[in-house]
């Protein structure tokens, strides 16, 4: 089989499986952003965090989890849209460093009449590294899914089949 | 493909229960074989023998005469077709049929070219992204068969595949897996209770009761020379009317009947004088005559031939059971008279046929 074939079989494929690879990057990001939600608020930082930011935050990762999901399932059937989606929560991701983490990081609080750091450095960079690790997992999963709709629709207008 | 020897396989469960007496058996290459016999006889359990799901307990397996009797299931290089499909239901059909050669981590292009063929043999080419739960029972027995086929065995194996099947499907689905040996010539081992799908299906029919072979023959032996009294029994429907004769001269005697011999059927019954045997004569073989009188109790149309159910001598006589061809309309305690076209014959004893006396 010449490396065309290869391709040529790799592309009809796609018609019958899954893709699975964009499905996965999906989970990995809901994942990553899982472990930065429960990581970000700290108990003994006195009233800080009594605001609406918080209920606000919480809604947000709800939402958040949610489109996730629901991308994962879009791109599993090649869905361009849904790489849309990921794009502008994978963007929204490296947005929310700079709201909850970066101010608790910059702000002090007091404790028992000590002023103590809201959000040490050992705290902000694990948070940091889960938001971006989660951003970059949901934008390779759009990039690979985008790819991959565009050679599926492309294979099926070849063969006269619509998607 | 391959051929398969079975010789004197035995299976003794660890109670003591022995399921399979002394099977042998050799398949060609390309052949399909179908085992036949009522549940329990066996047959399942000598298929199971064969795939490496059962252990053999005497005798010996051969696959292409390299001996597998105690190699594991995976390494026998067979697919089976069980009667309950066994899909994986999360998965798609195209999934589904791909699964084995996925497990052998085989190319995932070859999968692909291996599955779209399949399909293209068995017509599932635009069913391939559904679900098992979205197609229908002969379709769903198809994908099982698809399964079989991309994994290019050397040997095929099914079990009773069709009898989840309504009669229609089950008439549809037995053309298709005819079809489908003819094009893969492939080496083939069938179980089912069913004698029409045996006898339709078969190169050669291995008719078991009892964990023993009866005969083993193509289907027109299994007809026309049945090898003792169940396999006259079983094969034919409706089954063979028995009757016990005495053999006297030219004439076989029963309970309220006579039937005269031709010179050949004398000569057969030679050494039969003046003692009893079993006569059997199908009801198909059965006509409208003058010579036996008997008193019908049904009459069963069917379209193209009516049933004739009755008794011979009145009625505390023999039960038998006409096939007349065309529309009769006879009613309860009409006399008719019949006529015995063909006729076999049984030792009473040993229950064999008497060679030669089929004409």
């Amino acid at each position: 089989m010449t490396t065309q074939d290869e391709r040529s079989i790799a592309r009809d494929r796609m018609r019958f499986i899954k893709n699975s690879q964009s499905a996965r990057l999906c989970y990995l990001g809901i994942l990553f952003d899982v472990l930065y939600f429960v990581n970000i608020y700290k108990s003994d930082v006195g009233t800080y965090y009594y605001n609406v930011k918080i209920g606000a935050s919480i809604v947000y990762n709800l939402v958040f989890l949610l489109a996730a999901f629901l991308a994962s399932e879009g791109v599993k059937n090649y869905k361009k849209e849904f790489s849309y989606i990921l794009f502008v929560i994978s963007a929204l991701q490296i947005v929310r460093i700079f709201i909850i983490p970066m101010q608790a990081h910059n702000a002090t609080t007091l404790v028992n009449e000590v002023a103590v750091s809201v959000m040490n450095n050992g705290q902000f960079y694990r948070v940091v590294i889960y938001l971006v690790l989660s951003a970059v997992a949901l934008l390779a999963a759009a990039i690979i899914n985008l790819q991959k709709s565009n050679a599926i629709a492309e294979h099926l207008k070849s063969i006269g089949e619509t998607a | 493909m391959a051929t398969l020897s079975l010789q004197h396989i035995d299976k003794i469960y660890d109670n003591n229960v022995q399921a399979v007496y002394d099977f042998n058996l050799e398949v060609k290459d390309g052949e399909l074989i179908v085992l036949v016999g009522p549940s329990g006889c066996g047959k399942s359990t000598t298929l199971r023998m064969v795939a490496g799901l059962e252990d053999i307990s005497n005798g010996k397996l051969l696959l292409d005469g390299k001996d597998i009797t105690n190699a594991p299931a995976k390494d026998r290089d067979m697919a089976m077709v069980f009667q309950s499909y066994a899909l994986y239901g999360h998965m798609t059909i195209y999934e589904n049929m791909a699964f084995s050669l996925t497990l052998r981590k085989e190319n995932p292009n070859v999968i692909h070219k291996k599955v779209l063929a399949a399909a293209e043999v068995l017509g599932l080419t635009s069913q391939l992204n559904k679900k098992p739960a979205q197609l229908s029972g002969g379709q769903r027995q198809r994908v099982a068969m698809g399964r079989s086929i991309v994994r290019n065995p050397k040997v095929f194996l099914f079990d009773e595949p069709l009898s989840n099947l309504d009669a229609k499907l089950r008439g549809a689905t037995r053309r298709e897996i005819l079809l489908l040996h003819k094009r893969l010539k492939a080496t083939m081992l069938y179980v089912t209770h069913d004698q029409t799908e045996a006898l339709t299906l078969a190169d050669r029919i291995v008719c078991m009761s009892m964990g023993h072979v009866q005969q083993v023959g193509t289907p027109l032996e299994l007809y026309d020379s049945p090898a003792n009294i169940f396999v006259a029994s079983f094969i034919g429907l409706p089954p063979m009317n028995f009757f016990d004769v005495t053999v006297s001269g030219d004439k076989l005697k029963g309970e309220g009947f006579e039937v005269s011999l031709t010179p050949e059927e004398k000569q057969t019954l030679a050494e039969y004088q003046g003692k009893q045997i079993v006569l059997g004569v199908r009801p198909e073989n059965i006509t409208v005559g003058n010579d036996i009188p008997a008193t019908v109790t049904m009459n069963e149309n069917l379209g193209m031939n009516t049933l004739v159910h009755g008794y011979i001598g009145g009625n505390t006589g023999v039960k038998v059971t006409a096939k007349l061809k065309g529309w009769t309309d006879y009613k309860a305690d009409d006399t008719v008279s019949f006529a015995f076209d063909r006729k076999h014959f049984f030792d009473k004893e040993t229950t064999k046929a008497i060679r030669g006396g089929e004409l």
